[in-house]
């Protein structure tokens, strides 16, 4: 007898298996994590929610009196047989409860279980015998009687995002694999095109090529001179934005331990580990506002870069006048600007997510060298970009992509290295260039004109 | 690079024959130009068609390399035994057919470094037993060529 295979194989191109056995392994899985959420959700549910809301709700609010007031022991066993006593403080109150005085023994809210018998007596010092205090009692138990009413919010916070969390994805993940019953992946992928196609794009594309990304964000400012100003992403604000962030919590950290040391010296008490920790954490935060200023001025002193473009998006064997500006006084051994044709792939490594990319072409469109910019001036520069003839278009899918850019690679006398990177979206080229651009498909076409 | 891949005997775990798989494209080397239409002829041997209780074919295009797996699907057709789906379809006749659709704009076929665009036909039978065999038969849209890695920058 043989067992039935759960997975596909693939052999070369053909791949045979029992879909169904995957989408039931596939629905167990999620079905035993929408399970487990709603097991515990319910018990936090009704250990802790639901009591709680009774008590806020359900119970009567009366005036009692304290008459009586002990501690109370609780002696557990741990799993080696040893024996451990826990004391806390309780008061016996005593109530009305439709005309009759009950008494109750209560040791909520009055504080925590402690391992020290003195410190829950010490507690009790506070209750005074015959104050009255007011108390709330259940309807259906009267002998149950709190003394304060409110919301454990973190408990609630809990009851909420750990069980909803995996009825959310248990219960997507169940349905999913329920939609995937014993449908080919093809079938799924038309479906959810389908839907997608109706409700929302998942990514924004352009109209009528699928898979090119819309270039609306390139092409919505003017330029100067030449039709568009190209946008730039910039690794060197980031950088900046990230050693700001860094210097601004880190030092936050610093300032509150030295307000804690300020205080306890001020009472005439030095904690000496405070102070120990302080000195490394304050040199750190004096290192991190160092490089922090260091790139704002990096930034700010080798200026902005503009770059112009004559038209947008681009087209395979087009040529395109490119209107380079870079501002600031600062002056470059050398400054370059670059097509490049970078692939980006998406992955999962266990459970990480990581993004590989890869620059697969890259042409140099200009080189300058030992470039002095004048006073007040920017350095400008007019060339002409030349997209290769049967260049790849710009593609992005949910995992992949492949993007074209322009970048600009600048080597400052004493400054580290400057990158500014101008996305730009290439179309796919029109039929008639196509046909003249590869001999393949130029002998197709005339095969097809014939 | 031959794009097309015919399909070998293969057995099934269970009893079943095994499907021998042909798509005749009409295009030299499997080449289409993007707008173009596509015919595409499938026939399915040494199968018996009353085991065949579903046929799906579809053409797609998918990606391939470094990144997880997307699929794009511009063409999908399944046909089942004793239903009749598509109009084009004349009675229960799973093991020969033509598909021909008019292919998108892009994306173009492509191999790159860590990412490859391929564009195929496939072929999806279904048998009774739930077990199901599929058939990939590459194509190409566009001719773009193989990416190289690039010389380094100078420093």
């Amino acid at each position: 007898m043989r067992l039935p295979s759960f997975f596909s194989k693939k052999r070369g191109e053909r791949r045979t298996g029992l879909p169904a056995w995957g989408s039931l392994g596939e629905a167990l899985y999620y079905a035993v994590l929408l399970a487990a959420g709603l097991v515990i959700g319910g018990l936090m549910l009704t250990g802790v929610a639901v009591p709680e809301w009774r008590i806020n709700n359900r119970f009567v609010e009366v005036s009692g009196r304290l008459v009586g007031k002990g501690v109370a022991r609780h002696t557990t066993v741990d799993l080696f047989g040893a024996r451990r006593q826990a004391w806390r403080p309780a008061v016996l109150v005593e109530y009305p409860v439709n005309g009759e005085l009950v008494q109750s023994w209560n040791t909520a809210g009055l504080a925590e279980t402690s391992s020290r018998r003195e410190v829950a007596v010490g507690l009790l010092a506070e209750q005074e015998l015959g104050q009255t205090v007011p108390c709330w009692y259940d309807p259906d138990q009267v002998t149950t009687v709190v003394l304060k009413r409110g919301y454990s919010w973190w408990f609630w916070l809990l009851t909420l995002l750990l069980p909803g969390a995996l009825v959310a994805f248990g219960g997507s993940g169940l349905l999913h694999a329920a939609g995937g019953w014993g449908r080919s992946e093809e079938r799924q992928a038309a479906e959810v095109w389908a839907v997608l196609q109706r409700l929302a794009r998942p990514l924004a594309e352009a109209d009528g090529y699928p898979t090119i990304p819309a270039c609306d964000n390139l092409v919505n400012s003017p330029g100067t001179v030449l039709r568009f100003r190209l946008p730039t992403e910039s690794p060197e604000a980031w950088t900046v934005l990230g050693s700001g962030l860094f210097a601004g919590l880190w030092n936050a950290v610093v300032v509150v331990l030295a307000i804690g040391a300020g205080f306890d010296v001020a009472g005439g008490r030095i904690d000496w580990w405070l102070l120990g920790l302080l000195a490394p954490f304050s040199l750190v935060g004096l290192l991190a506002i160092w490089l922090f200023l260091r790139r704002v001025l990096l930034v700010t002193a080798i200026g902005p870069s503009h770059l112009e473009i004559s038209d947008h998006p681009l087209r395979p064997g087009g040529c395109y006048d490119v209107l380079l500006s870079q501002a600031g006084s600062v002056a470059f051994r050398r400054l370059e600007l670059v097509l490049e044709l970078e692939e980006q792939a998406t992955y999962r490594q266990g459970t990480d997510v990581r993004t590989e990319r890869q620059v697969v072409w890259r042409e140099v469109v200009r080189r300058w060298n030992r470039v002095e910019p004048l006073p007040g001036t920017p350095f400008e520069a007019e060339v002409q970009v030349r997209v290769p003839l049967r260049a790849m278009h710009s593609f992005h899918s949910t995992h992949n992509a492949v993007s074209w850019r322009l970048v600009l690679r600048g080597q400052p006398e004493r400054w580290p290295a400057l990158v500014r990177v101008f996305p730009v979206v290439i179309f796919p080229a029109s039929e008639a260039v196509a046909a003249g651009a590869s001999p393949a498909v130029s002998h197709k076409r005339h095969e097809v004109a014939s | 690079m031959n794009g097309s891949r015919h399909a070998s005997a293969q057995r099934l775990s269970s009893p079943l024959p095994t499907p021998q798989v042909t798509v005749t494209f009409r295009s030299d080397g499997n080449l289409y130009i993007p707008g173009e239409r596509l015919l595409a002829r499938y026939r399915v041997e040494g199968v018996d068609e009353t085991l065949v209780t579903a046929v799906e074919r579809s053409v797609a295009w998918y990606s391939e390399g470094k990144g997880e797996e997307d699929l794009g699907v511009v063409f999908f057709d399944r046909s089942v035994a004793g239903r009749q789906v598509s109009d084009e379809q004349v009675g229960w006749q799973p093991l020969t057919g033509t598909i021909s659709i008019r292919l998108p704009l892009c994306p173009l076929s492509y191999e790159g470094l860590i990412v490859k665009i391929r564009w195929c036909v496939r072929l999806r039978l279904f048998f009774v037993g739930g077990r199901d065999f599929v058939s990939e038969h590459i194509f190409f849209l566009g001719d773009i060529p193989v990416a190289r890695p690039p010389e380094p920058v100078a420093s």
